[in-house]
């Protein structure tokens, strides 16, 4: 007698959200997921997971070369930047980092995060995602301005954590945004954010959960399993944790020595021009089995090697 | 200074007015120590804790820079009394937040902190009314010589006569003493005779008939309070009640701490000494204002946790912070309470109820005795809030127990205006519909600071008013009780008024009481997931605890400290180590109950537990991070929260 086929059943769905609007010429569907990663049907995983490419308000100052060079002279023109990542490297999305408005690294003002904003708006068409520099009292300075200035574009707004999350969640409401709800690896401390935000009437259905993220080599194990959890727990029935998920790999994947070492450094570690991408691509890559939605990349190769891979395995 | 001489140096302590000397060098918190000034040190003197704030009026110190004082402070000659060198004769004041409140406490007739669970459970059958210690009047024929039997003998059948005693034994001295003592009465005499491990124990023989004179002392040894009883044995009713701080409070306000300082400064004499001479001052009050005669009292009977009780006995307590955490004995076999320093009948007798080990002591066993958790056919959970906030769930099938690092939050300690539940504590903090705080003290007298009930009704209040929100961050709002003070964001719950500070919370207190509060439910969790029990199963949730005298079990609810369950399987019940400790002592019966229980429960290790952690961190929130945990306080709406549980016996 043969084996009925097993299938896991789960009542739960996670959220499907469309980012981008006004004047964007694209938009970007993530979620919908009712099932895990291969745990059933094609139409069961919900939407194509998104990439989208970091652009940096300013130019970087701790750019790898290997990473640097895959830009060379956009890096100093956001602009030209975000044009270069969605024509020539087919982001789904931009995530303008605002590093630069970051008290140690350059301290700029909200007039340069605005005109920032402004002219990545005009440059390109797909979506946005605007991306605080992580210090809570200049985020809460400078982000509402730049809320404001794509307000109506259906940007994502990043990011709220449980001790900052209440001048962030009132300007994405007001301003039609989604928001980034982080947690620092935490699957509780990620849910009671999410409370947070929507105790303060913020729909749940505008919010995307980030996981600060780990590279491959620095607990990725750890955060493959809290993303797993947390994806499970949505599928379980849970809603406060039935959203879309983003990740940032770029910046975690780049920081990890194993990608940024020069020849020099390490001539047993292989070609540093591809041994950085790969360390991206592959973190990218475990991240997206885990259920992951949206994901920032920063190099070229690494952009190339998940677009085909969720090409080959989402269509 | 080169002099050899050790210089005397006189300080005197204000409001007070103590005076002691003191070495020159000595810190201002060994001269409190020593003029029996009661500060508040937390940290027991290693100067991280800045509790022991004192003002220097007159003469000269030494202190290094500490950042746990303000510029402010530092200019207005604020020191930290642990971390002050005295270099000359000194006036030294204590600010009355920072004194601890010395010496015996009267108890009103009616405060529950004190309070015991009545004594149905004897009187009411449960238990055979037979004391620990019982005095016999015997009237013996005086030997002929038709009848030689040795007069020992002739003691122990006429006791035989009267009670079941298979096994007896005899001290040397009793025996020496026993012809004088028989032949001078006419060998009519009273034994005072004790249960001792299944033997029981010819103590003392007294001429005539004293029988009637026969009282025990019963006292829970708390961390921060202890509180007595005095028993009359034959009559099995409680005369008189005393409480008063444990004075070890100056070595560290959590045992852990204590047993640190003893060891780092060899003081485990010190804090027998200190704990003995409170339970010899809280004795003699008694006594004396009753007119019993220490001689009287037969015995002492105690429950507390497992360290307080090593610190009682002097029995090493260091391997009860260190891994494996063993206890030198979880059962103390009863001896002479003159042995301990106390001094009651010259050959009474301490007995110890047992514990279940390093971290569940005395105290919860005799809580489980006192709620009669050990025998009900359905499950109940007993919560017993303290410094360290221990839970057992079980039934007459089985018993879990497991003690959560709670912290002395809901006693009042580590909290700026918390108190202990003394006269002038706010038990009871509600909100009006107009959102305005509303408070009831202790004795109705003048709000000082807020006992553990109060402290719970504060949280819940904040809550409900929008003023914190459910990570108990307080919300930047235009309130006018929210402003910035010394120590962050608090808010004022009770305005300055005739010449009082104010009394306020801060966003610390919040935090700390959020944390504490999450300890407890977490423990409890974890003992229901590892029992596959569920909230739905338990019957009757006791809350023990010296901690005020009305618990409002929908704020217990609201703030997650307690499962949502039907607020009428709540009963709080008050002290019931001290209930269980005089069950015990009114019936043998009990005590041997006592030691199956302790037998019977099993101990659950929460640090080593692999899920208390994400237990904690998902409790850590108002009321849940997992709301469907808590329906009620979904869909309760605001202002609801009133009625409160008052106390009440064991439904």
């Amino acid at each position: 007698m043969p084996l009925p086929p097993l299938q896991e059943a789960y009542s739960g769905q996670v959220h499907a959200i469309t980012l981008g609007g006004g004047t964007r010429k694209t938009t970007v569907t993530i979620g919908g997921a009712k099932t895990v990663v291969y745990g059933g049907p094609r139409e069961a995983c919900g939407a194509k997971p998104a990439i989208a490419i970091d652009v940096l308000d300013a130019a970087p100052e701790e750019w790898p070369p290997v990473l640097a060079q895959a830009y060379g002279n956009v890096l100093g023109d956001p602009a030209a930047w975000a044009k270069k990542a969605v024509e020539e490297l087919g982001a789904d999305l931009v995530c303008v980092r605002f590093d630069g408005i970051h008290p140690d690294k350059g301290n700029r003002g909200a007039d340069h995060a605005v005109a920032v904003t402004e002219k990545v708006l005009k440059a390109v068409g797909v979506p946005l995602i605007l991306w605080g520099c992580g210090n809570d009292e200049k985020d809460n300075a400078v982000m509402p301005k730049v809320s404001q200035a794509a307000k109506g574009e259906k940007a994502v707004l990043a990011s709220v954590t449980q001790d900052n999350y209440r001048s962030l969640t009132a300007t994405a409401l007001a301003d039609g945004h989604f928001l980034v709800a982080q947690a620092p690896l935490d699957i509780n401390i990620a849910k009671q954010v999410n409370i947070f935000v929507s105790d303060m009437g913020f729909p749940l259905d505008r919010l995307i959960m980030f996981q600060t993220t780990g590279a491959l080599g620095y607990g990725m194990e750890y955060v493959y399993s809290v993303q797993e959890r947390e994806r499970l727990a949505a599928l379980a029935g849970d809603k406060l944790m039935a959203l879309p998920v983003v990740c940032d790999v770029g910046s975690e994947a780049w920081r990890a020595k194993e990608a940024k070492a020069s020849a020099d450094e390490a001539p047993a570690w292989g070609d540093a021009a591809r041994r950085g991408p790969i360390w991206e691509a592959t973190t990218a890559i475990a991240l997206l089995q885990s259920g992951v939605d949206l994901v920032r990349l920063r190099h070229p190769s690494a952009v190339a090697t998940v677009k085909a891979y969720v090409e080959s395995l989402w269509s | 200074m080169t002099d050899k001489k050790p210089v005397r140096l006189t300080v005197r302590f204000e409001p007070a007015g103590l005076k002691t000397e003191v070495a020159r060098g000595s810190t201002i918190l060994e001269a409190a120590r020593q003029a029996g000034v009661y500060l508040t040190s937390i940290c027991g003197g290693d100067g991280y804790c800045g509790k022991c704030r004192a003002v220097v009026d007159e003469g000269e110190v030494e202190a290094p820079p500490t950042a746990l004082l303000s510029p402010q402070e530092t200019r207005d000659n604020v020191v930290l009394a642990c971390q002050t060198h005295i270099l000359t004769d000194l006036t030294v004041t204590v600010p009355r937040s920072h004194l601890l409140d010395g010496g015996p406490i009267l108890v009103d007739s009616d405060a529950h902190r004190f309070s015991e669970l009545s004594s149905e459970g004897v009187a009411g059958g449960a238990f055979v009314h037979a004391p620990l210690v019982q005095k016999l009047y015997l009237e013996m024929d005086p030997p002929t010589e038709q009848d030689q039997m040795a007069d020992h003998e002739r003691l122990y059948a006429a006791i035989r006569r009267r009670i079941d005693a298979p096994v007896m034994q005899t001290g040397y001295r009793i025996l020496q003493q026993l012809p004088a003592v028989l032949q001078q009465a006419g060998y009519r005499v009273t034994v005072l005779l004790a249960q001792r491990a299944g033997t029981i124990e010819v103590v003392d023989i007294e001429p005539g008939n004293t029988a009637r004179c026969n009282y025990a002392v019963v006292v829970d040894v708390g961390t921060t309070t202890v509180v007595a009883h005095l028993v009359e044995l034959v009559t099995a009713s409680t005369v008189d009640s005393e409480a008063t701080y444990n004075s070890q409070m100056h070595f560290g306000e959590d045992y852990i701490r204590r047993i640190i300082y003893a060891e780092q400064n060899n003081a485990f004499d010190e804090m027998q000494r200190r704990v003995v001479r409170d339970m010899n001052d809280l004795i003699q009050t008694m006594a004396i204002r009753r007119g019993v005669e220490l001689h009287c009292i037969s015995a002492v009977v105690c429950s507390g946790n497992t360290a307080m009780i090593h610190f009682l006995l002097n029995l090493d307590p260091r391997r009860i912070r260190r891994s494996p955490y063993v206890p030198t004995a979880a059962w103390v076999p009863p001896i002479r309470a003159a042995e301990a320093g106390l001094r009651i009948s010259k050959r009474g007798l301490l007995y110890v109820l047992p514990a279940v080990g390093a971290y569940v002591g005395s105290d919860i066993v005799a809580g489980v005795l006192a709620t009669r958790l050990y025998e009900a056919p359905a499950l109940s959970l007993l919560i017993d809030i303290g410094t360290n906030g221990e839970v057992v769930i079980g039934s007459r099938e089985w018993m879990v127990c497991a003690s959560s690092s709670a912290g002395p939050a809901f006693e009042g300690s580590g909290v700026k205006h918390g108190m202990r539940a003394a006269p002038g504590a706010i038990e009871r903090l509600t909100l009006t519909p107009e959102g305005q705080f509303q408070y009831q003290t202790i004795g109705h007298e003048p709000p000082r600071g807020l006992c553990g009930t109060g402290l719970l009704d504060a949280l819940a209040c904040l809550l409900e008013a929008g003023l914190i929100d459910r990570g108990g961050k307080f919300v930047r709002t235009a309130d006018p009780r929210l402003a910035e003070g010394p120590d962050g964001l608090e808010c004022t719950l009770v305005p300055a008024q005739d010449g009082r500070g104010p009394i306020v919370i801060t966003q610390a207190d919040v935090s700390n009481l959020v944390r504490s509060k999450a300890g407890v439910y977490a423990a409890i969790q974890v003992l229901l997931e590892s029992t596959g029990t569920t909230v739905e199963a338990l019957e009757n949730l006791y809350v023990a605890g010296a901690f005020g005298n009305y618990l409002d079990p929908r704020k217990a609810i609201a703030i997650g400290l307690l499962p949502d369950v039907p607020i009428e399987r709540i009963h709080f019940v008050g002290n019931t180590s001290l209930a269980g400790a005089k069950m015990a002592a009114l019936s043998c019966q009990a005590f041997a109950t006592a030691e199956e229980i302790a037998g019977r429960m099993t101990y659950f290790d929460l640090m080593n537990h692999p899920h208390y952690m994400e237990a904690f961190i998902q409790a850590n929130f108002l009321p849940h991070t997992d709301l469907s945990r808590f329906p009620s306080a979904e869909k309760r709406p605001a202002g609801a929260m009133a009625g409160d549980l008052k106390p009440g016996t064991l439904g």
